[in-house]
């Protein structure tokens, strides 16, 4: 038979945990990268190599809905989500880099630190008795969601904000399908859905401030206060 | 079958405004969908109190006491905003509060009239949704459709005030949804739990006592971290004062009352699944940190307040901590205090919101140092509620909130919680002192040369009927309101 070597579980869970390495690396390299539009299309890979673990569990574990949360990520996140910002940088002419506010050898070292944190959150979850994802997953999952805190604070652009959300979001995909398989497909979809949606509803507020202020910075944003 | 009459007439409202041509359209849209809803809500509640549960399409939509309390309230705020929203809007359209053209006018009274019916229907989808995934996916959507009308007047602050509040609320959410993952997995073991019914609240708590531990220990600090940030608890609240004091008056009196219910209630579903688990002790600590924190810290910026709406904000957040703090202490009496808190506050905060535009519209300021002239002597009806609405919110007797707060200070001696009880008390003093103070050197004093307001129907309609509501229910609460209110208080306490 063919498809033999492919039914093999281990080698299913060494594919996963080398997907998700990839993942997890992408995610460092969003720290480390100056350019908005660098870290839309690291989202995008990032988000396509999620929608690519799902599917491999879903061939390895016969579960066919796991391959239609797979399809919806791809729609999604690899394709709709990234095409929307890249064509907002492009109206708004973004060329300025982005100045994060803790230098870069720093900010890795600190998205390490992250990631060492979310290994030892992840070991407290784990049930070698159990069937389900090896903690590598979880570990690689808590990380994402940490890092996309870090990078929330420590960038001040309106629009690295917006996809430093989305990787947070990422991170709960990852979570999700490591430690359950996935969510629901309902649940799935009215979470892509609201997605989809603010990433537009932020977009556009991006894009009105910007006009507004001629500037993306959000530390601009102080006149409300007390 | 009301379950979905619920959802469908708001989406219903929503499209018949976003297509009709004429403004006086849209306003009897949205009237009439509202005046339908509320119709629906009651007979919701009828249902309830004589089957304890409703639900439709195998469990996938639910109702107890608890759902329909907070679809009721939904419901009355939504139908009195909608009337008061018709005068307040023609106002703002009268005095070029709104864009400069008449088309450009008409775009955002559409918009206005089309995203407050999808803003009830996503509440009402909170209430009504059982699946916790689902019930997460409508909280976030409640962000999502009200973002637009906090922008309602595209000012610069506006769009400060809205990226705060969609990105603040962002992450809160991406919590709450790490915890209802947390929630799931900890459940994954269950029977049948690979079904859609996996996440159902329904099943969930009634095999709460099998959930993993750990897990659930995690899921309630991540939910309430979560839900918090969307029900503004201190420190996650900072967004609040800001989206308030920009949106638009009715839409902030939404905000404050039926959205506060609505953030409130899903980390109420999360707290009954995790005290039947793990006990009361843990969840109880978190959520009396988390509320006298957001009572404490509402206090000195009350204090200091110098704009008004900003002042009814952290009068929000005070509200949302007491809330939170009465179902900390749990059992039949502070649960009952908090179903009580919850109705009573929600007629009285949204009818300071009210009030608070009226004074906004004709004073053309929020600032309590430019409001010259005394508000019950410029505006005498506005002036008489909302110093009497005020009274209330701070809790005065013998209006209903000194009722209920009342009863969550006994809850709290009663169980032997002093220290909450003592700074409870103390808190709500300072909040007492600093809104009277400002509130009523505003309402009462001299003249001044403001000129006389005229009569204005659509919203002195709404105040008073209101304000009757806010009386009447300060002394006599109806009986089938009181059964609704208990049963809500039983949902939770489970006794």
């Amino acid at each position: 038979m063919l498809m033999r070597p492919f039914l093999d579980l281990q080698l299913g869970e060494r594919i996963i945990t080398l997907m998700a390495a990839l993942v997890l690396v992408l995610q460092i390299a969003v720290v480390a990268q100056r350019w908005i539009i660098t870290h839309i299309r690291i989202f995008a890979i990032q988000s396509f190599l999620l929608a690519m673990i799902a599917a491999t569990i879903a061939w390895f574990n016969h579960a066919p809905h796991i391959y239609v949360a797979a399809a919806l990520t791809l729609v999604v996140k690899v394709i709709l989500v990234p095409i929307f910002l890249e064509r907002l940088v492009v109206r708004m002419e973004i060329r300025e880099e982005i100045k994060p506010i803790i230098n870069v050898p720093l900010s890795v070292a600190i998205s390490g630190g992250l990631t060492l944190l979310g290994y030892v959150v992840a070991e407290s979850f784990y049930h070698p008795d159990e069937a389900g994802l090896g903690h590598n997953e979880l570990a690689v999952a808590i990380s994402l969601f940490l890092i996309g805190f870090f990078t929330m604070i420590n960038r001040r652009k309106a629009l690295t904000q917006v996809l430093a959300l989305l990787s947070l979001e990422n991170g709960l995909f990852l979570a999700a399908i490591s430690l359950t398989y996935g969510m629901p497909l309902i649940v799935e979809l009215g979470i892509l859905f609201d997605v989809l949606v603010a990433a537009m509803v932020l977009g556009i507020l991006v894009y009105r401030i910007r006009e507004t202020f001629e500037s993306m910075d959000v530390s601009r944003l102080r006149r409300l206060r007390g | 079958m009301l379950l979905i009459a619920l959802l469908l007439i708001p989406v219903a409202t929503a499209a018949a405004s976003y297509f009709a041509r004429r403004r006086e359209e849209m306003e009897w849209a949205n009237i009439g969908g509202f005046g339908l809803v509320a119709l629906a809500a009651i007979a919701l509640v009828a249902q309830v109190l004589a089957y304890g549960t409703v639900s439709l399409a195998n469990g996938f939509f639910y109702a107890d006491a608890l759902s329909a309390l907070v679809i009721l309230l939904t419901a009355l705020v939504a139908l009195v905003c909608a009337t008061y929203s018709i005068g307040y809007l023609r106002d703002d359209q009268q005095s070029g509060e709104l864009g400069g053209e008449d088309k450009e006018q008409f775009a955002q009274l559409r918009m206005f009239y089309t995203l407050t019916p999808l803003f009830v229907f996503s509440m009402m989808f909170v209430a009504v949704a059982n699946n916790l995934g689902v019930m997460w996916a409508a909280i976030e959507a409640t962000t999502l459709v009200s973002v637009f009308l906090v922008t309602f007047y595209g000012k610069v602050t506006s769009l400060e005030a809205a990226w705060k509040y969609a990105i603040i609320g962002g992450v809160g959410l991406s919590m709450a949804l790490f915890g209802t993952l947390v929630t799931y997995y900890a459940g994954h073991l269950l029977a049948g739990s690979d079904a859609l019914a996996g996440l159902n609240w329904s099943v969930l708590a009634q095999h709460a006592a099998q959930l993993d531990k750990t897990s659930m220990r995690l899921a309630f600090v991540l939910i309430l971290m979560g839900y918090g940030t969307k029900a503004g608890l201190a420190p996650m609240h900072t967004w609040k004062p800001d989206a308030y004091s920009e949106a638009p008056v009715p839409s902030a009196a939404i905000l404050s009352s039926a959205m506060l219910n609505c953030a409130l209630y899903g980390l109420i579903r999360f707290y009954i699944l995790t005290s039947r688990s793990l006990g009361t002790e843990y969840p109880s600590h978190l959520l009396l940190l988390f509320g006298l924190l957001s009572m404490g810290i509402s206090v000195p910026f009350i204090l200091a307040q110098k704009n008004l709406r900003r002042l009814l904000a952290y009068s929000s957040i005070e509200h949302g901590g007491v809330m939170v703090v009465a179902l900390g202490l749990g059992g039949p009496l502070g649960t009952l205090g908090l179903m009580l808190h919850m109705t009573f506050h929600t007629i009285a905060k949204s009818l300071v919101f009210l009030c608070a535009g009226n004074v906004l519209q004709h004073y053309r300021t929020d600032l309590f140092s430019e409001i010259k002239g005394s508000v019950i002597r410029v505006m005498p009806l506005t002036g008489i509620i909302f110093l009497m609405a005020m009274m209330a919110i701070i809790g005065m007797p013998p209006f209903s909130l000194f009722q209920s707060e009342f009863l969550i200070v006994r809850a709290a001696i009663d169980s032997g919680h002093l220290l909450t009880g003592v700074l409870f008390v103390l808190f709500g003093t300072g909040v007492f002192a600093g809104a009277l103070w400002h509130v009523g050197g505003m309402i009462l004093g001299p003249k001044g040369d403001t000129p006389i307001a005229g009569r204005r129907p659509w919203r002195d309609g709404s105040l008073l009927a209101l304000a009757a509501a806010l009386v009447v229910i300060g002394f006599w609460v109806p009986g089938p309101l009181l059964n609704l209110i208990r049963g809500a208080a039983q949902v939770v306490s489970g006794q």
